[in-house]
């Protein structure tokens, strides 16, 4: 269900889009960049959906409830948020990691510690793109000033006890 | 000095390094690989075909959805007005500077490659170091595409929606903060 409405929002986007960059006379780069980004994309999604796969297989089913389930606490909330930039891979992985995790009896806290501490400070994107794109200041700038928000975000949700 | 500002921001709205096999992919394959004979090892090489084909099935349901972001992603910065957004997250932007940052971090698509560079661009073209920060803070927390594509695949809308709306804050007090810090370290 939640794939049909992405797809569906994302065809109206993409067909604005296309008429836009159409009637902008941009119609062939549109479509050389668009071709580009594919053959960049689609290689890498296989793969990582192939480990995010073989990652979720490995998740020890059996333990999460113990680690990261609601009497888990702050080191539930610690130990996701420190899971969560050395998580290796794109999103795909760390989201379908999380949702295993969900299933199989986490709470709702530590996996949004996890989740977000990939989304601000994943290994592989700080290494690899942020630190030569933008350099060492900028990079530390912004690790300085969002360093507690998996934690803080996590923490309000435990504390509000949502989820199961 | 106009040329050259418009330069160094074109230069960093085409996508990034664009080699078919570069580090990052190294590093997925070998970790797919590791994962995938981890699994072999505890439940045997039937069980690895069994996920591999369960993957693919899954690829089949999503690839529409990733071709057409794919397409957004690839097709916007075309129509960025890049100089407009430029302008207004220039050191002197307030509050308002930051909100379009973060407003561009929510809206135009694209991976690491894409954004981080766009971000160089920014700082190069002007933009002050709590706009980027803002820009990359709101990027990797609600980047729209990746959220519609990846994580509303996986995980349920509840919780999506539970993070987006704690999230929504962070990219502009994070922007408001650098600019205290730098503020302090320049007095």
């Amino acid at each position: 269900m939640n794939i049909l409405i992405g797809t569906l929002f994302l065809a109206l986007v993409a067909a604005w889009v296309g008429r836009r960059v159409r009637a902008a006379g941009l119609g062939a780069e549109a479509k050389a960049r668009y071709l580009r980004t594919a053959a960049f994309t689609l290689p890498r999604m296989l793969v990582a959906l192939l480990g995010a796969g073989f990652l979720a297989e490995l998740v020890p089913e059996g333990h999460i409830e113990e680690l990261f389930g609601a009497s888990s606490g702050w080191r539930g909330l610690f130990l996701a948020t420190v899971l969560g930039p050395v998580t290796p891979g794109g999103a795909f992985v760390s989201f379908a990691l999380g949702a295993t995790a969900l299933k199989a009896g986490a709470a709702v806290g530590p996996v949004m510690a996890y989740v977000t501490g990939w989304s601000l400070f994943s290994m592989t994107k700080i290494l690899a793109y942020e630190m030569p794109l933008m350099g060492r200041r900028p990079t530390w700038m912004r690790v300085a000033v969002t360093w507690p928000v998996p934690l803080l975000l996590g923490a309000v949700v435990m504390a509000a006890g949502w989820g199961p | 000095m106009d040329l050259a500002r418009e330069n160094v921001t074109l230069r960093a709205m085409t996508p990034g390094p664009r080699k078919f096999i570069d580090s990052g992919f190294v590093i997925l394959i070998v970790v797919t690989l590791v994962a995938g004979a981890a699994v072999a090892w505890r439940d045997g090489w039937g069980h690895v075909g069994e996920v591999a084909w369960h993957t693919l099935g899954f690829l089949g349901i999503l690839l529409p959805k990733v071709l057409l972001g794919l397409f957004v992603a690839a097709a916007i910065p075309l129509l960025l007005p890049r100089e407009t957004i430029a302008s207004w997250i220039g050191r002197d932007s307030g509050l308002k500077g930051l909100a379009v940052a973060s407003l561009a971090g929510v809206l135009i698509p694209g991976g690491p490659s894409m954004s981080f560079a766009l971000a160089a661009g920014f700082l190069a073209a002007g933009a002050d170091l709590g706009a980027a920060v803002a820009y990359v803070t709101s990027w990797s927390l609600l980047s729209l595409n990746r959220i519609l594509i990846w994580e509303l695949t996986f995980l349920p809308y509840d919780f999506v929606a539970l993070r987006i709306l704690l999230s929504l804050p962070v990219p502009i007090i994070a922007g408001a903060l650098a600019r205290a810090l730098m503020r302090r370290a320049a007095a």
